[in-house]
């Protein structure tokens, strides 16, 4: 078990290595490189020869990359001269808007995906189970700025029942709690929908295909209940790819977000990356490019720490 | 050959086909989705960027039978113009992904050890940057123009496709036949083209097919955000966007159909894949 999370660590950080230097190579892609990046297209040539000898960028290319890493491990991210502030900063702020919203929407989908995977999978072949199948292909091939769309125009413009777009902030002290909520309503009912067509039918593909195994009938033979059966043997084993996969769609769940995000004008990270491309921030551009990244290698790796706890024979693998 | 023999032949080919209800709605999906993008525009006289003031923003009617936007531009003539603009961008970028995807995959399944090695890990790595984070930092950076977003589509979409004809290529490499040709002298090149090639097109024409969906979904969202298409044209992502911006009016008639044609576009490119999936995989 160990070793196993040694060699993932070992590898995670490897990836994580190439990651850093690809971005890297992204970031003196933007025109006039990274200075113009952070003063803005209107910066004065001296003053892009002294910000490039102050950030180091007149030293060879080894030597300058060096240095951006130091920089990024001392959380210094770059300026936003759109925002005007340090970008580490506004990260910071609109994530934490993100994690609210999706972590709202993880809990949901998952338990929702859960209870649909086991109907579908002790039902299997038959109504209950065909019913979940089809909405899962039905919402399966939904663009997800359509679904936001349709309930927009059901919910908020044809009934007035909840808010289109934006957020309460929860500081102002005449925005209840309840009015946030009504704000996040639409969105993560967005986010759920179609994270539950795909996360369900593996859930329910796997449970069928464990109740179809040699120990479940022994446990029955033995005169294990149908219910203890289930939630104690097969569960355990069924939700293994069901982690595989919620750790492989974080950062998919995130990209789901950029449209999600900016269809209801949700302050969040995807809603900042989009603003940022529209106006060419490359600052933030670059920062949420490294954090997806790094968040993405650590998902994958939560995932496996995860299903090796769960199950020891994935640690060999 | 006998006429039992043709008999039997033409009805294992067309029983599968007819049998294959999956497929057969995707392909009779597909024809429409087609027909609407190329040959419906140059059908329908009216021009898509004519502005009648007088008529802006009118429901379904006698004259608009989709209705007007709200510049009072037709809304039928802006659906079939549109479908047009994303199938040009999203097919041409969704066949560039595919060449990449498959020379990749060749080089590192056939390639040496250490090239595998090299190029996979290159992979995972690109394979952990979302695809439209990527997308967005890119179509910020380049000029826009439906040529670079075709470029930009496909140098972006390659990586998954990539990894899937590798591994086909890993597991195909140690058997028999391939053993066979490389005694008897078969460069891998020759290889690659004449025996490879053969066996894995199943595989590659169904995740082809997908792929040409993943690009009307990609073309479709950059166009929504504001960074794909760009006005005058039109595309069924733009629309959308632009009927989303007056919600608060209420117009259904500029909502319901460039959503419900990604829609549609994206069934037809799934219901063809899995039902080319279920008849080969039946074969197999």
């Amino acid at each position: 078990m160990m070793k196993m999370i040694l060699r993932r660590l070992a590898s995670s950080c490897l990836s994580l290595f190439i990651l850093v230097a690809l971005v890297f190579f992204l970031a003196h892609l933007t025109p006039g490189g990274p200075a113009y990046s952070i003063l803005g297209q209107k910066a004065t040539p001296e003053s892009v020869a002294q910000l490039n000898q102050r950030l180091g960028l007149d030293q060879p290319l080894l030597k300058q990359f060096g240095l951006w890493i130091w920089h990024l491990l001392h959380g210094e991210l770059g300026y936003s001269y759109l925002l005007n502030r340090p970008v580490g900063q506004l990260l910071w702020v609109y994530e934490r808007n993100t994690l609210i919203f999706y972590t709202v929407s993880i809990i949901i989908s998952t338990a929702l995906s859960i209870a649909l995977g086991l109907i579908q999978g002790v039902w299997f072949g038959r109504w209950p189970a065909k019913l979940i199948g089809a909405f899962q292909l039905g919402f399966y091939a939904l663009p997800p700025f359509f679904v936001a769309a349709m309930l927009i125009l059901w919910f908020a413009v044809d009934v007035h029942w909840l808010p289109a777009s934006g957020i309460i902030d929860l500081r102002d002290p005449h925005a209840g709690i309840a009015s946030f909520a009504a704000h996040l309503v639409l969105p993560v009912t967005t986010v759920s929908l179609l994270t539950v067509s795909s996360l369900s039918r593996y859930f329910g593909e796997a449970v069928h295909e464990e109740l179809g195994k040699d120990y479940v009938r022994t446990a029955r033979a033995k005169g294990v209940s149908f219910a203890s059966i289930l939630f104690r043997h097969v569960m355990r084993n069924a939700l293994r790819p069901l982690i595989t996969i919620l750790g492989l769609s974080f950062p998919y769940i995130f990209t789901g977000g950029v449209i999600v995000e900016s269809v209801f004008n949700y302050p969040g990270l995807g809603w900042l990356m989009w603003r940022s491309a529209l106006s060419q921030d490359y600052p933030i551009l670059i920062a949420i490019v490294l954090v997806i990244g790094v968040l993405t290698v650590l998902g994958n790796l939560l995932a496996d720490l995860v299903n090796g706890l769960l199950d020891p024979r994935a640690s060999y693998e | 050959m006998s006429e039992a023999a043709m008999l039997s032949l033409s009805k294992s080919l067309g029983g599968r086909l007819a049998g294959n209800a999956t497929l057969k709605a995707g392909l009779v999906l597909s024809g429409l989705i087609l027909f609407l993008g190329f040959v419906a525009p140059f059908l329908d006289p009216v021009n898509p960027y004519t502005i009648h003031p007088s008529h802006a923003l009118q429901a379904p009617n006698g004259q608009f039978l989709f209705g007007t936007d709200e510049l009072g531009r037709d809304a039928l003539a802006l659906l079939l113009s549109g479908g047009f603009t994303t199938l040009i961008v999203a097919l041409p970028a969704a066949l560039l992904a595919f060449f990449i995807g498959v020379t990749y995959g060749f080089l590192s399944g056939l390639g040496p050890a250490w090239l595998d090695r090299l190029l996979m890990r290159l992979l995972d790595v690109v394979l952990a940057l979302p695809s439209l984070i990527v997308l967005l930092f890119f179509a910020a950076l380049v000029p826009q123009s439906n040529f670079n977003l075709i470029l930009l589509l496909g140098l972006i979409s390659w990586p998954s496709l990539a990894r899937l004809v590798r591994n086909e290529v890993l597991a195909q490499r140690g058997r028999d036949f391939m053993l066979a040709a490389r005694q008897s002298g078969a460069s891998s090149a020759y290889l690659a083209r004449v025996h490879l090639l053969r066996v894995i097109a199943p595989i590659l024409v169904v995740n082809g097919t997908f792929m040409i969906g993943d690009s009307v979904l990609a073309t479709s969202a950059l166009s929504f955000l504001g960074l794909g298409v760009q006005p005058p044209q039109e595309s069924w992502g733009s629309l959308l966007q632009g009927a989303l911006d007056i919600a608060a009016l209420d117009p259904w008639w500029l909502i319901l159909p460039p959503g419900l044609l990604i829609f549609g576009a994206l069934l037809a490119a799934s219901l063809t894949g899995q039902g080319l999936l279920q008849i080969w995989g039946n074969k197999r």
